[in-house]
């Protein structure tokens, strides 16, 4: 696993907030207990969602936590995109295009070896090779195969040892034909579709006039739990906010259901009843909690002064008694 | 028209009625009389319902002395009501060392608590609740009810493992059910039933 430089890009989409490199899921996970959801898909074929893969998207409440401890920053990734591309240089441009042009014949070079490997090898599985292949087309072969760039293989090769063999089955071996002229020019290159924008753009800058994620109201209760080292995860099949687990969510069971809401928030006792119950019938306990802003905050650390003081967490755990 | 004094009456009140009547109230004036009802119906649940004893009603805090926010009761339920599951991982240790040392077949574990004194808050299903609220409460309770002034000697060795302030919210329904929930002050993690 390549390192990751922090802070790193947070891709703002379209109210979304994504991750597209490998590395950075991992480390958002790894250090700073940040899952998100993996939500990309095979865009033609995107009813196969049993397994997704990037990118991950972060609920606004994880992306608010990375960048509030200066873990990660938000790139609003159209802008960039915008930017980047318009006010490329002639130079950058022409050099992009050469690179794609060279990762294309790459691609195809590669392409036609295995090509023509794989038809040996089905050629040998038939037991029916070598003794028949001319020997000048046999070297001509293993040319091909050790330098394919340099040299003026037929196109045709496959095409004569198989109608060499065929007749071979069926009668005696005419003479070898003469080689065939070989074409000196390079396969047609591949065209490459880009996957990624960085490169060729260079890593967005940081925006510090880019506003916060904004946070729904239960917000302080994640950022709580987060602190002590809980992982969370979206709710909504519990019918809560978050829930959340005690260590990595593939290898713990959540231990809670969390709903976030104000201090003076008013609550209907159902709800708690409700969630407790639903909580203790799946071995995890109901957790409601909230800043506590009866007493003096502490005003927040890091640049983003203007968003408001950050207040103890006080948080309340339900589980049915039984009885 | 007046009936002889050895007569019931055509309808009798229901016990709790009877109850709430006999001007059990207290006379406290910080508290609404629907309150102090509301308690005492919870009460009445949790002694003939189940099993409860010790019950007593609370109007100040433990603490401070000041009037809590409404009545609150406490008691002794017949069982021990909540055991965290640490102390219970380490219950089950004790209970199997044991098992061993008696070295009899067919032994079965045998898990040993004792019944804590528990603080209840009752409510009504038709309240609106906040955290503000919720948490006024807990700041006026101590870890365990105060032992009631008959018994002025506690016997019971305090349990080391009961470090969170919690407390029994009872939540009183419209046709009197009543139904319990642990609420603790703080995030502890959940039973493993």
């Amino acid at each position: 696993m390549a390192t990751v430089a922090e802070p790193f890009p947070i891709s703002h989409i379209a109210g979304r907030y994504l991750l597209f490199d490998v590395d950075a899921i991992s480390h958002a996970r790894r250090n700073h207990n940040i899952c998100g959801v993996l939500i990309g898909t095979i865009p033609n074929l995107s009813q196969q969602n049993v397994f997704l893969g990037i990118p991950v998207e972060l609920m606004p409440e994880e992306a608010r936590v990375l960048v509030e401890q200066n873990h990660a920053y938000i790139v609003d990734d159209a802008e960039a995109h915008r930017k980047g591309f318009m006010e490329m240089s002639r130079e950058d441009r022409l050099k992009y295009l050469q690179d794609m042009d060279e990762q294309g014949i790459e691609l195809a070079m590669s392409a036609k070896k295995s090509a023509a490997a794989r038809s040996e090898k089905a050629l040998k599985d038939k037991g029916l090779v070598r003794a028949e292949v001319p020997e000048s087309n046999s070297r001509a072969m293993s040319e091909t195969a050790a330098s394919p760039a340099s040299t003026s293989t037929p196109d045709t090769t496959s095409a004569v040892a198989n109608t060499d063999e065929e007749i071979s089955l069926f009668g005696p071996t005419p003479s070898p034909q003469a080689p065939v002229a070989r074409s000196d020019k390079k396969p047609e290159a591949h065209y490459i579709t880009p996957t990624t924008s960085y490169p060729p753009l260079s890593q967005p800058v940081i925006d510090k006039t880019l506003q916060l994620p904004a946070v729904p109201r239960s917000f302080p209760l994640f950022r709580y739990m987060h602190s002590q080292g809980y992982f969370s995860m979206p709710g909504l099949r519990f019918g809560c906010n978050y829930t959340i687990y005690p260590g990595d969510t593939l290898r713990y069971h959540s231990h809670f259901l969390g709903t976030g809401m104000d201090w003076d928030q008013e609550f209907d006792l159902l709800d708690i009843v409700g969630g407790g119950r639903l909580g203790t019938g799946v071995k995890k306990a109901y957790l409601i909690g909230g800043e506590d802003t009866g007493v003096a905050g502490k005003s927040k650390h890091g640049q983003n002064d203007s968003s408001a003081d950050i207040y103890p967490v006080r948080a309340f755990s339900i589980e049915w008694a039984g009885m | 028209m007046t009936r002889p004094p050895d007569m019931k009456p055509a309808v009798l009140p229901s016990p709790l009625q009877s109850l709430v009547a006999a001007g059990n109230l207290q006379s406290s004036a910080a508290h609404l009389p629907s309150l102090q009802s509301l308690a005492l119906q919870v009460q009445h649940n949790l002694q003939y319902q189940h099993a409860w004893s010790d019950l007593r009603l609370h109007t100040t805090s433990p603490l401070t002395n000041e009037p809590l926010p409404r009545p609150l009761l406490s008691g002794l339920p017949p069982h021990r009501l909540y055991v965290h599951p640490d102390e219970q991982i380490e219950l089950l240790k004790t209970a199997d060392r044991e098992r061993k040392a008696r070295n009899k077949q067919g032994d079965t574990l045998d898990v040993k608590t004792e019944a804590e004194h528990e603080w209840i808050l009752p409510t009504r299903l038709s309240e609106k609740w906040t955290l503000h609220r919720l948490a006024d409460v807990f700041d006026a309770l101590s870890m365990v009810p105060p032992a009631a002034d008959s018994a002025a000697t506690d016997d019971r060795p305090a349990n080391p493992w009961r470090t969170t302030k919690r407390l029994v919210l009872a939540t009183a329904g419209s046709d009197s059910t009543v139904v319990y929930y642990i609420v603790h002050d703080g995030v502890v993690k959940p039973r493993q039933n």
